[in-house]
């Protein structure tokens, strides 16, 4: 052991573990399950869409064990498990269990940062008091006694928030896990690289490539391999990261809107897909006037049923907030520059961000005026329900581009509040 | 298999002022009186400016999803569910 924290240079953090990492066990079908106690313990899977192509999005864990996965189909799903029961994702739901969740965990530490609708981390680093694995059994009984007996969640402790995300993927579901300067060989011993959060296949042929097989390989590799492996400064964090020192208590700001929707059926020329854009302008385009921004840019992106993808983006020589110019800027980024074939996806977002305060007028239009227009509509719409003034080409696609979770970030959920 | 519906519904709803809580007791539906053996869920959405509160709630072989809007006071029967595979 001596002799490889020598050739490394830098020991494991020999601190006390601070940090708790949460996951909500199969998050999306366990709330379904909490919903419909007659759900409870079959296998049931939430999909984006039920129709047998749709893509399921979070499988029970029932349904996990045989073997159904997040982002098959709902018809290999029903070919592992023929009786499997599938549900449309009600973000609602999810979303009020997440802010019960935040509420409850605040009572812990001020410290809380959710890193996704189901996952979050809790900082101790300044506070004393009960010991860690205390505070989490803690947290497990409150979170059945008060938000549902059926949720069950994985908790990781660790020195850093890496090992304790890690830990908490130890044991599913309703795991209790500690990483530590006293166990953390033993703990990568048993691991498979693609074990470890955010080593996928790429990242994994990368460690390969220099001799890193293992977890252990890669926690005794000296700074200058995984340096060459990454081929950037993300070397150096791994380096830190793999020993418990924090590297990733980093919260990133908002730095574009967007919104996307997948195409049921396959529609190919602008004149088709500008309905949909349209819808897809209007709800981001709300969206950002209500978070109060305004942008600079805007970007399109394509994805096509024959697996190619296009997409462009576009800076502006000036800001935007209204639905109307946003879409006019798309569609000719849509109508100048995309390929004429079947269309699976669509995504538009807009970039740049400058706080709204900030108005710059123009010699030839009376921006004054058209902000008072956009923002009588705005409170029209959020007095009476979205989409309620929309534009008349949206007519078609009233079904299209339903409410949606977006998986991995959270930062959707600041524009939700329950009061 | 699930029924999504949305008409409007008789609900019994009732508040203990001691545990502050607040439970559906049982819904008249298609004529035939349920009464409400658990409440799965409790939560709320807004729709414009309206507050909505939806009960995820079981009887002893059926799952309804009750809306309560708070514009109205009217309660609207969404869902019916006997948890098994349609």
């Amino acid at each position: 052991m001596l002799k490889h924290e020598t050739t490394t240079q830098l020991f494991f953090n020999s601190k006390q573990s601070t940090i708790i990492h949460i996951d909500l066990n199969s998050c999306f079908a366990t709330i379904e399950q909490q919903a419909n106690p007659h759900l409870r313990g079959k296998p049931i899977a939430v999909a984006a869409y039920t129709t047998p192509s749709g893509c399921i999005v979070a499988p029970s864990i029932e349904a996990k064990r045989y073997g159904i996965k997040t982002g098959m189909r709902v018809k290999d799903g029903k070919v592992l498990y023929p009786d499997l029961i599938i549900l449309p994702p009600d973000p609602w739901k999810y979303r009020n269990v997440h802010l019960a969740l935040r509420k409850l965990l605040a009572d812990y530490t001020y410290d809380v940062t959710p890193k996704s609708i189901d996952e979050f981390v809790l900082d101790f680093r300044n506070f004393s008091g009960s010991p860690m694995h205390e505070k989490a059994r803690d947290i497990k009984r409150r979170i059945r006694e008060e938000i549902g007996e059926w949720l069950t969640v994985s908790i990781g402790i660790a020195p850093n928030r890496f090992l304790a995300k890690l830990a908490s993927s130890l044991h599913k579901p309703d795991g209790l896990d500690e990483i530590n300067k006293d166990n953390f060989l033993n703990c990568y011993s048993k691991l498979k690289l693609t074990d470890l959060p955010y080593i996928k296949i790429r990242n994994a042929i990368r460690l390969n490539n220099m001799g890193i097989y293992t977890v252990t390989d890669f926690y005794q590799a000296p700074l200058w391999k995984l340096k060459a492996a990454f081929e950037s400064i993300n070397g150096y964090y791994w380096f830190m990261r793999i020993r418990g020192w924090e590297i990733d208590n980093v919260v990133f700001g908002r730095r574009s809107y967007g919104n996307s929707y997948a195409l049921p059926k396959a529609l190919s020329t602008p004149e088709e897909l500008s309905p949909i854009l349209s819808k897809l302008v209007t709800k981001m385009s709300a969206r950002l006037r209500r978070a109060g921004y305004k942008a600079r840019g805007i970007h399109l992106a394509i994805s096509y049923r024959d697996g190619s993808f296009w997409h462009k983006g576009v800076t502006l020589e000036s800001v935007i907030f209204d639905t109307r110019d946003i879409y006019k800027k798309a569609f000719k980024i849509l109508h100048g520059f995309s390929q004429v074939k079947p269309v699976r996806d669509i995504a538009v977002s807009c970039f740049n961000l400058i706080k709204s305060s900030e108005t710059q007028l123009e010699l030839f239009e009376d921006v004054v005026k058209k902000e008072k227009l956009v923002s009588s509509i705005d409170k029209i719409n959020e007095r009476w329900g979205d989409f309620i003034i929309t534009p008349a080409r949206m007519i078609a696609v009233s079904d299209a581009v339903p409410d949606r979770i977006a998986f991995g970030g959270v930062k959707e959920l600041e524009e939700f509040t329950l009061t | 298999m699930v029924g999504r519906i949305s008409t409007p519904v008789s609900v019994s709803l009732s508040f203990d002022g001691k545990s502050k809580r607040v439970f559906p007791k049982w819904l008249v539906w298609n004529g035939r009186l349920y009464p409400i053996v658990k409440i799965g869920l409790h939560h709320t959405y807004r729709s414009g400016r309206t507050l909505f509160h939806v009960f995820s709630v079981a009887s002893k072989s059926l799952f309804f999803r009750l809306v309560f809007n708070t514009d109205n006071l009217h309660w609207r029967l969404e869902e019916i569910s006997d948890g098994m595979p349609s």
